[in-house]
């Protein structure tokens, strides 16, 4: 399974590890992107599925509402070559 | 660096949650091994009420004001902690800071700031806790006299927290640099998670503390505090299954907010404050900003409950009658943990203020009962918030959004299950279980019940009282009310004001008054406990 960082820099979703890196002002527009660029570096072939797991950077959250509550969300998308 | 919650045992040590869980518990086991006839937590510093000129042979000589508690009930050391006195405040001021500056430390804070934030916090607040306990605040009608004054406030320590409130707010509305300078160190919501874990030592203690006086009404407090846990648990229902659509349907219909903003509202307004707007913004995928603006608006409103409701279940509706149809109210009605379990402690003492004033003395309630309940309904909607965000992610991903590919992972409930609950059980637990343990109040476990006594009182005493003042302050240095004017948060105000005064508060009540009606606070007027 690839690992992603995921973020939201105010207007676009940012998701990223040293391999790849994409943004999209919405998530189907993350994953449309995502899915162009592991076909494009050979991560996914053609016919074959692969699974993504992407966790959302806490850091980003302002820190006084840390303390409330430390986990915004996890998600799994399946990318298709 | 990113921080992201991948494992299970991710954030242990970066996360306040987790920190809560660790203060409350090294406190716990320190004050537990009073049992090995080991006092290590009697320098615990808390206030007696004072006045400037004491009657001859009265009460309230200033220079006492401050006492270690282990002065009154330490069975090994008793002569040492005596005399600490006012030096007390230094020994908890030391061992606090290092507590808190290693968690700090461990959070990657800003260890200076947060060095000196705490240290101005932690003096400002002993200043106004000091300046509550003045006979004319904290004594009551009927014991003013033995202080040389005709009237008193009767406040009880609910004058304490109410001037660390004011003196917080204040400095967070008036004083923009210095609230910003202290921003580190305000952390309402860990202290109080700490000072829920303590309550649970408080909880797990009542039926020794009843237990000491008469078996029987040992048995009895076990029985209420088991009754409370089970009757807590219809909170669980009533914000999730009636609030939150309540909420969500007066945001859409009403107010035509979008899907997103509503179902975060909902759950702000409804469920656990900024905790559920967090866990909600996440479950439907919502910009973080939609979360972030509603926690704003959550904090301020749950201030203004805390500032109003205490007062009116005190004085207006359910009074005295049902103390404990008030307390879980609460619980359901304010959100936060901090401004609910605050909310609590004041209702606490108001209410046994006015119990002793209007029976002239003759009915007494143990302190924590009616905080108890307060928290022990909140502790329950909390717990469900990991659950219910998993329903949300479900019903988005798979029905509303229909993202193809994406799955919605179960460990998601894991991550925002509150952890500080941990803490708040095991401590509650324990202690119930050295009363039965000890024979329920039998007399060849007296000993055994004794020595738990002199352990938990600083804990369950002086640090949760210390914990709920560091609590209260920080509310108000965090809260801005100029954040209600703010043109951004437009209909989300309103939404707000009229879900939680028309709606929340009112089902509130009455769900409340339906499953705690009629239960009674042992009275221990008489006892010496």
């Amino acid at each position: 399974m690839i690992e992603l960082v995921i973020d939201h820099d105010g207007v676009n979703w940012n998701a990223k590890n040293e391999v790849l890196s994409v943004s999209s002002p919405t998530l189907d527009g993350l994953d449309l992107a995502l899915e162009e660029q592991m076909r494009n570096k050979g991560l996914v072939k053609k016919g074959d599925k692969k699974k993504v797991f992407m966790a959302f950077d806490n850091s980003t959250i302002p820190q006084w509402i840390r303390q409330y509550a430390q986990h915004y969300f996890n998600r799994v998308v399946e990318i298709s070559g | 660096m990113a921080s992201i919650n991948r494992k299970w045992y991710s954030g242990m040590t970066t996360q306040e949650d987790w920190w809560a869980v660790w203060l409350g518990l090294f406190f716990f086991v320190m004050g537990f091994l009073s049992l090995a006839g080991i006092d290590l937590v009697g320098w615990a510093t808390y206030p007696r009420i004072w006045v400037f000129n004491p009657l001859d042979g009265g009460k309230g000589d200033i220079a006492s004001a401050f006492h270690a508690l282990g002065g009154e009930y330490s069975l090994t050391s008793k002569e040492f902690y005596g005399g600490l006195g006012w030096w007390s405040i230094l020994w908890t001021y030391v061992v606090f800071t290092c507590a808190t500056c290693l968690g700090a430390f461990c959070m990657k804070w800003n260890l200076r700031k947060f060095f000196l934030g705490w240290t101005c916090i932690y003096f400002m607040t002993i200043a106004t806790w000091f300046v509550g306990h003045h006979a004319f605040f904290a004594a009551n009608t009927i014991n003013c006299e033995k202080y040389g004054l005709d009237f008193a406030l009767s406040l009880g320590g609910g004058a304490s927290f109410i001037l660390a409130l004011i003196v917080g707010l204040i400095i967070g509305n008036f004083f923009k640099p210095f609230a910003n300078f202290l921003s580190e160190a305000a952390k309402p919501e860990w202290y109080i998670k700490t000072a829920i874990v303590f309550l649970g030592v408080k909880v797990g203690y009542l039926p020794i503390k009843a237990a000491l006086t008469s078996a029987k009404l040992g048995k009895e407090m076990a029985g209420l505090t088991g009754e409370l846990f089970l009757a807590g648990a219809v909170a669980t229902v009533v914000a999730y299954l009636i609030f939150w659509p309540g909420v969500y349907t007066i945001s859409r219909l009403i107010f035509k907010l979008p899907r997103k903003t509503a179902a975060v509202l909902g759950s702000g307004i409804s469920i656990c404050g900024v905790s559920a707007a967090v866990a909600t913004g996440g479950a439907v995928r919502a910009k973080p900003v939609v979360s972030v603006m509603v926690s704003a608006l959550v904090v301020v409103w749950a201030v203004i409950e805390l500032v109003v409701l205490p007062g009116f279940f005190t004085h207006v509706w359910p009074t005295t009658a049902d103390p404990l149809v008030a307390g879980s109210a609460m619980g359901m009605a304010v959100k936060t943990d901090g401004a609910d379990a605050a909310a609590g402690g004041l209702l606490d003492e108001f209410m046994r203020n006015k119990i002793i004033i209007e029976t002239d003395g003759a009915v007494q309630w143990p302190e924590g009962v009616i905080t108890a309940s307060a928290v022990m309904t909140k502790v329950w909607i909390d717990m469900f918030i990991g659950l219910w965000a998993f329903v949300l992610a479900m019903v988005w991903v798979y029905k509303i959004d229909k993202r193809p590919g994406e799955t919605v992972l179960p460990s998601e409930i894991w991550h925002r299950f509150p952890k500080f609950v941990f803490g708040y059980f095991a401590t509650w637990f324990i202690y119930l279980g050295v009363f039965f343990a000890a024979g329920s109040g039998a007399p060849e476990g007296m000993d055994t019940l004794l020595a738990a006594k002199s352990g938990v009182i600083p804990v369950e005493k002086g640090f949760r009282k210390l914990f709920f003042m560091l609590t209260f302050f920080s509310l108000g240095v965090i809260t801005d009310f100029r954040k209600l004017a703010e043109a951004s948060f437009g209909k989300m105000v309103w939404v707000y004001l009229i879900s939680l005064f028309l709606f929340i508060i009112p089902v509130a009540m009455l769900v409340a008054w339906l499953f705690h009606h009629g239960m009674e606070i042992p009275n221990i007027a008489g006892t010496v406990m």
